[in-house]
């Protein structure tokens, strides 16, 4: 199955739409906007853990050369700063960021790396910041 | 095909447990903290968060290790004062590095990441409804930051908290009983009757029973800021609210600190406490500290 849409809430439900890309046929998860919400607020992650396990459900999937690459096919934009790539061990440092605060840090980040020149943040980039700003 | 009772537990989420976990990271990163001080109110704009950073001053001036968490995610004003406006959160292979200031202090403030322009937005599969999560969820932030921040060896970790004698509460009871509260009032009878109330509010606690995690918390005392005001033309404290002297608060009364039109310039700019000049002021800011000191001793 291959994500379709996400409905956006509509009087507090979520829908998440799934398709299969050979008959069409979809399938949709709900939610309830309030269980969701407050389980969510604890910041606890919902489901069981993965551990890989989506990894190797993503190599049994039948429909791998049906689902286009989510990457896009590039190109840079005037109005967007210059996409920055992360190495592995950089992005596995990444997630010691409090989740909510991530996309904000990783901007700045990010921002630092173009401003002396890069446009790969590496674990060197990550110690010049923390250098740059004396912790 | 399983229906809903045929899931057991909670479908694998395990809930419960990463309450659990989350409060065992929080406990694990401040093993090496010393004393958590809250610094309250329950009134708003009494200059809680100037006091808790000229308090972080005096105490860094004195060699001692110090940081502030900027508890007011929705109003934060320590990155602007704290000069760490623009700061990074860089992450660490452990942890991630606090902010300092150019005396040493460390300093989370949501200030940093936020723009005074913007305000904290959660994403909510309930909008408009945030009245029912939205308190969880800063607590649940509070707690992340908690977790992954490197507060390393400290000797005093002030909480900037924000208005509302709830909120004091709430916070009370998510930090727990290790840490000890200050409150803040001025010498206006409305400020100490919402004061007032917070005591009574943390001293109603006390139902709880000691020890335990969720035991009352210490009340060092309460500050009275602004009382009077310093002139620098004539190098004199001046009356500034009318009101009886003596407060009726039922806790130690840790000092008075009065109001100094230059402090507060200072504040808006940055300047950290060690390039204060000797004033009245700065001398009463020690004395309160010295008192803090003494008092968590």
């Amino acid at each position: 199955m291959k994500l379709q849409t996400v409905v956006p809430p509509d009087r507090g439900s979520l829908s998440v739409v799934y398709s299969c890309p050979a008959c069409g046929y979809e399938m949709a998860m709900l939610t309830n906007a309030y269980e969701t919400q407050v389980v969510q607020s604890l910041g606890v992650r919902i489901g069981p853990a993965t551990d890989g396990v989506a990894a190797e459900a993503g190599g049994k999937c039948p429909f791998p050369g049906m689902i286009p690459s989510s990457e896009g096919t590039g190109g840079h934009r005037a109005d967007q700063p210059i996409a920055v790539k992360w190495t592995a061990a950089a992005e596995a440092r990444l997630t010691n960021i409090p989740e909510f605060v991530r996309p904000m840090a990783k901007i700045g980040i990010e921002k630092f790396a173009r401003d002396r020149g890069s446009l790969e943040v590496d674990e060197k980039i990550l110690d010049d910041a923390k250098q740059f700003f004396g912790m | 095909m399983k229906g809903y009772h045929d899931i057991v537990g909670d479908g694998g989420s395990r809930i419960l447990e990463q309450v659990a976990e989350q409060r065992a990271r929080i406990n694990d990163g401040l093993a090496g903290v010393r004393h958590l001080v809250a610094v309250g109110s329950g009134k708003g704009g009494v200059g809680k968060s100037t006091l808790t950073l000229h308090l972080a001053g005096a105490l860094r001036a004195r060699g001692l290790r110090v940081a502030i968490l900027d508890a007011d995610f929705n109003g934060p004003s320590q990155a602007r004062m704290a000069g760490v406006q623009g700061a990074l959160f860089v992450p660490g292979s452990h942890k991630v590095s606090l902010p300092r200031t150019s005396d040493g202090i460390g300093v989370f403030s949501m200030g940093s990441l936020i723009s005074e322009s913007a305000s904290l937005e959660f994403a909510s599969t309930a909008p408009g409804e945030s009245q029912t999560w939205r308190a969880t969820r800063e607590f649940a932030l509070l707690g992340e930051i908690l977790a992954s921040f490197e507060w390393g060896a400290l000797d005093v970790l002030l909480f900037d908290l924000p208005p509302g004698t709830e909120r004091t509460v709430q916070y009370a009871d998510f930090l727990g009983p290790q840490t000890s509260f200050v409150l803040v009032t001025i010498p206006s009878e409305v400020s100490r009757g919402v004061v007032a109330r917070s005591v009574a509010a943390l001293l109603a606690r006390r139902s709880l029973g000691e020890g335990g995690s969720k035991g009352p918390n210490r009340m060092l005392g309460y500050v009275e800021n602004m009382s009077g005001y310093y002139c620098r033309d004539c190098n004199a404290i001046k009356p500034l609210f009318d009101a009886p002297k003596q407060s009726t608060l039922e806790i130690p009364c840790l000092g008075t600190v009065p109001f100094d039109p230059e402090l507060a310039r200072r504040c808006d700019q940055g300047i950290p406490f060690a390039e204060l000049t000797d004033t009245p002021v700065r001398r009463a800011l020690n004395d309160v500290t010295g008192r803090l000191l003494e008092t968590l001793s």
